[in-house]
């Protein structure tokens, strides 16, 4: 393995170790699922009782459009309040520990620290999806799942999850308290998310804000259809998030 | 690359290093040089310079001109020197407080690049060295300060560096840790690794070093030898440089 994937990979492993170890991550993790957990139960209980109607109704939704994509977007809006607490002291903890100069004093740039820590992160995430989708996924040989839907949907709650990470580490570059980290992130990605809301309600449905808006980008994946424009638009929110950390941490270490 | 590394170039060698810091000097045209073996002691009075020397010698800050040589090659130019070379124990030893005591070796091993079966035998070795297995298991958070420096020392040893640099290692430590620190030292010393020992106490200098350097006002002040346990003749250096900025004594001892 090269350097930089030496490097990287043990940032992520450190990172992940001091992820699991911490109460919050199994409490954030607990509290969701079984929150999710609920609502699964609940809308299955909603399709099972309007199964009679929707069967006299040709092209009817089925189980993913009523069941596993509702979920998938409670989880979406569970990550804009779980992603930035998970995120908060993945950097800014590590400056009030005054851990940061061990990782610069072990030869790891500020890039791999960023990367690794990123990984670790996303890890995280994805294992959270990966049980949410778990609980669809135990009826699928019970139901008629439409898998294309499903996957488009899921890959837009990876493309989503991935970007809030990313500004969540941002914001934990950025900030000095995690405190300060997490309210940072909400408030970014709550106005990213909404950013086209009065333009919406003007009836304007193009344009410039309702590109930059996370909503316009994520919804038509939820729906089954995914563009290349929307995942440009993600993947460019995370290397502009990455990236800005990187240079942040390169200035600290610049600036001491 | 290890201590017993052979080379005819000095471990370390300095070269006019200079660092602002808070809009003044905290560092001006510093040049040290440091051979295999030898334990520098680095006084002076706080704000004197000690710590942003040390880290900046240990890769955690960027000078803002100047050159630093490890074993002949410019660390500036190749920061990765520093995974193989140094081993640092900064001020306050920091830790992540949600690990343990092998977790942390861990990481320091991982982060510099040991394989699993290297990391499991350097581990052991420096707990046993150390003698921190009552405490391998512990967190960090919950360690007395005496034991966090101690960790921190294990992690500043474990991939068994060229140059060891020591921030106010005693501070916290009872009298028994004291002499097993020096007892680390001297052997660090015997095996061919170069060490910086920044301190407050005259008596560490004396009783460990061969060579004191005294910083004043980002400058090097004096650089000498330490001839026998002369504690006398170093206070008077160190006091007429922190009091008057020069020493009217030439030599500690």
């Amino acid at each position: 393995m090269s350097s930089f994937g030496m490097n990287t990979s043990a940032v992520a492993r450190l990172e992940w170790r001091r992820l699991i170890v911490r109460p919050l991550a199994w409490v954030l993790a607990a509290v969701t699922l079984a929150w999710l957990a609920w609502n699964f139960t609940l809308l299955m209980g909603a399709f099972l009782a309007s199964q009679m109607q929707r069967a006299a109704l040709p092209d009817s939704p089925g189980f993913t459009d009523l069941v596993a994509v509702p979920l998938l977007a409670q989880l979406v809006q569970l990550g804009f309040l779980v992603v930035p607490l998970l995120t908060m002291s993945v950097i800014a903890g590590e400056r009030r520990n005054g851990t940061l100069p061990l990782l610069f004093a072990a030869g790891v740039t500020a890039s791999r620290i960023v990367l690794g820590k990123y990984l670790a992160v996303l890890g995280w995430l994805l294992l959270w999806l990966l049980l949410t989708l778990a609980m669809p996924l135990a009826l699928a040989h019970l139901t008629n799942l439409d898998w294309g839907k499903l996957a488009a949907a899921t890959l837009g709650l990876v493309l989503m999850l991935a970007s809030l990470a990313s500004l969540g580490i941002a914001c934990s570059a950025f900030a000095s308290h995690p405190a300060i980290a997490a309210a940072a992130a909400l408030v970014i990605t709550l106005a990213l998310w909404s950013v086209n809301l009065g333009a919406q309600m003007a009836g304007i449905n193009g344009g410039t804000i309702n590109w930059l808006a996370m909503s316009s980008h994520l919804q038509p994946m939820l729906h089954g259809l995914v563009s290349t424009t929307d995942i440009v638009w993600f993947v460019l929110l995370i290397v502009v998030s990455l990236t800005l950390a990187t240079r942040r941490l390169s200035a600290e270490r610049e600036r001491g | 690359m290890t201590a017993n590394t052979l080379s005819s170039a000095p471990v370390l060698q300095l070269d006019r290093l200079t660092r602002r810091r808070a809009g003044r000097r905290a560092v001006e045209s510093l040049n040290l040089q440091l051979q295999r073996g030898q334990v520098l002691g680095l006084l002076g009075v706080n704000g004197a310079g000690k710590s942003t020397t040390l880290s900046m010698i240990a890769g955690a800050l960027r000078p803002d001109s100047g050159s630093i040589q490890l074993n002949g090659k410019d660390f500036l130019e190749y920061p990765e020197l520093a995974s193989r070379l140094i081993g640092w124990l900064p001020e306050r030893a920091p830790l992540w407080p949600e690990l343990t005591v092998c977790e942390h070796l861990d990481a320091h091993g991982r982060l510099r690049g040991f394989k699993a079966k290297a990391l499991r035998d350097a581990r052991t070795a420096i707990i046993e060295r150390l003698e921190l297995q009552p405490l391998a298991h512990r967190l960090a958070g919950v360690l007395s300060q005496g034991q966090r420096q101690r960790l921190g020392l294990a992690c500043a040893l474990l991939h068994r560096p060229a140059l060891l640099v020591l921030d106010e290692p005693a501070n916290a430590l009872d009298p028994v840790q004291v002499a097993a620190l020096r007892s680390v030292i001297r052997e660090q010393a015997a095996s061919g690794t170069a060490v910086i020992l920044s301190t407050h106490l005259l008596t560490e200098v004396t009783a460990v070093c061969d060579r004191v350097a005294i910083l004043h006002e980002g400058s090097l002040r004096h650089d000498g030898l330490v001839l026998g346990d002369d504690h006398a003749a170093l206070e008077r250096t160190f006091f007429d440089i922190a009091m008057h900025g020069n020493a009217s004594t030439a030599r500690a001892a």
